[in-house]
């Protein structure tokens, strides 16, 4: 049960979400940083924009918000057959 | 991607690849900005002295003492990727041997835009001025040039010429020992 | 969380611990290709290298990561930030970043001794033939930071040379080199990252 909270584990749709909203908004960042810091000349501003803005996207992106785990997987239910044997971590022949 | 440690390792990743992107944006960047600076120099004669020698070598060598007058401008070469100018001032020469000499006789590093105004009068060399050959006897007149070196924050060194002294500057005779 | 890696561990097998030091010595074996074919694009001995003292302040600080290039054909000049090492005659043999304040350079094919002739004798005679591309170039160089220039680091040499110079500066990324001077300066960092590195690279399932 701890690892399970540790693992903060996310659906199939959660995990495809993040992964767009992850590198949609750093390529966004990067750029902005990059303007930010070439407009006003100063390397400084460019590294406070891409650190601030990174370290907010962590805290969207890293946390199992709800919006991650909408979807849960509908698994089947298992069929127990002869010669099959049905493990709880896996499946092996 | 279903675990916070794989979220954590993917995000990391894609975020070091942008960095990387950045860092490389602004090194190349830097090939765009700032413009050649100007400049002037001027040399008064030239005075050789008979002195002591480097470390190795017994007996004298002479020593060549410059003032030199140094007005630039060197704020175009200040952007955001400019962490320090490396100024110095060179005399190019050479012997009757045919060895072509370059030698650094005063430096100055720059750090900040507000310092990047040079005006000196009378300014004298800061590092000994020595002929290898040990004397300053029928070598060519020397040559002074102005140059920087950029230093970036990230990125490649860059290198330039300000100015340089219209007539080459002739080496007098050696005058009388001095104690150095 | 460990117990459960440890039951994949044992359920994969011998095979699977197999394919996995495999790919952990291509990891390797690439990293040092990749080490070797810039150092032989750049024709430098270490392509890439950690600034380790501040002589070289405020250009260069603990940690900075030099890019190293040395073009055969080309000659050093002033104001280039060379590496050089001047042999291990007595003590350890560690590599200087310092700037080249003094070039001399003779005439193609010229010996040594040719540069300390006195102007007063007759000029010594060049070898008729000889191998040498480039001109021989006596060299004295300076740390921005240190008040004197580095005759007395170059053990009981007079000038450097070109044979004792790893190459000059001609990139810059700062910061990124630290990792290896704390590797450096606390040996346990190192085993530790070694150690837990190689451990993932056995256990993962991927």
């Amino acid at each position: 049960m701890d690892s399970q909270i540790l693992e903060a584990r996310i659906d199939f749709h959660g995990q495809s979400l993040m992964e767009k909203i992850t590198k949609g908004s750093l390529v966004l960042i990067t750029v902005v940083a990059f303007l930010a810091g070439f407009v006003t000349q100063s390397m400084q501003y460019t590294f406070a924009v891409f650190g601030g803005a990174s370290a907010m996207l962590a805290l969207v992106v890293l946390p199992p918000w709800p919006m991650y785990n909408s979807h849960p997987p509908t698994w089947l239910p298992a069929i127990v057959e002869p010669g099959l044997v049905v493990e709880k971590t896996g499946i092996s022949k | 991607m279903h675990t916070l440690l794989s979220r954590v390792n993917n995000a990391s990743a894609f975020m070091s690849s942008c960095m990387m992107t950045l860092l490389a944006a602004i090194a190349i960047s830097s090939f765009f900005l700032g413009s050649q600076p100007t400049g002037e120099v001027g040399i008064s004669p030239v005075k050789v002295f008979a002195a002591k020698g480097r470390r190795h070598y017994s007996g004298k060598q002479d020593a060549a003492f410059v003032n030199f007058n140094v007005t630039a401008d060197l704020a175009p070469l200040f952007h955001w990727n400019t962490k320090q100018l490396f100024v110095s001032l060179e005399a190019e020469y050479t012997n009757m041997h045919g060895v072509q000499n370059t030698v650094v006789i005063w430096d100055k590093i720059i750090r900040r835009k507000q310092d990047a105004q040079l005006h000196i009068e009378g300014g004298k060399n800061k590092y000994a001025f020595r002929e290898v050959s040990t004397s300053f006897k029928d070598v060519s007149p020397a040559s002074y040039a102005l140059k920087y070196n950029l230093m970036p924050y990230v990125g490649v060194l860059q290198y330039g010429e300000i100015a340089r002294t219209s007539d080459d500057v002739p080496f007098p005779e050696a005058q009388a020992k001095v104690a150095s | 969380m460990f117990s459960e890696s440890l039951r994949d561990f044992r359920r994969l097998g011998f095979r699977h611990v197999l394919l996995q030091v495999l790919n952990f010595a291509s990891v390797i074996a690439s990293g040092l290709m990749m080490w070797k074919g810039l150092g032989l694009i750049t024709n430098t001995e270490s392509p890439i290298v950690v600034v380790l003292s501040g002589s070289m302040e405020p250009a260069f600080y603990r940690g900075d990561l030099l890019f190293l290039t040395n073009p055969a054909s080309e000659q050093y000049k002033t104001g280039d930030i060379t590496i050089y090492r001047t042999g291990d005659r007595n003590g350890p043999d560690i590599p200087i970043v310092h700037r080249v304040i003094e070039t001399h350079d003779m005439p193609l094919c010229a010996p040594e001794s040719f540069a300390f002739t006195k102007p007063t004798r007759r000029q010594p005679k060049l070898p008729a033939q000889c191998t040498d591309k480039v001109p021989r170039q006596l060299m004295l160089t300076k740390g921005d930071n240190n008040y004197a220039d580095d005759l007395e680091l170059y053990r009981g040499l007079d000038w450097l040379e070109r044979k004792h110079i790893v190459g000059k500066v001609k990139g810059f990324l700062p910061y990124i080199g630290y990792v290896t001077i704390a590797m450096n300066d606390f040996p346990q960092l190192k085993y530790a990252l070694l150690g837990g590195l190689g451990l993932l690279a056995l256990i993962q399932r991927e």
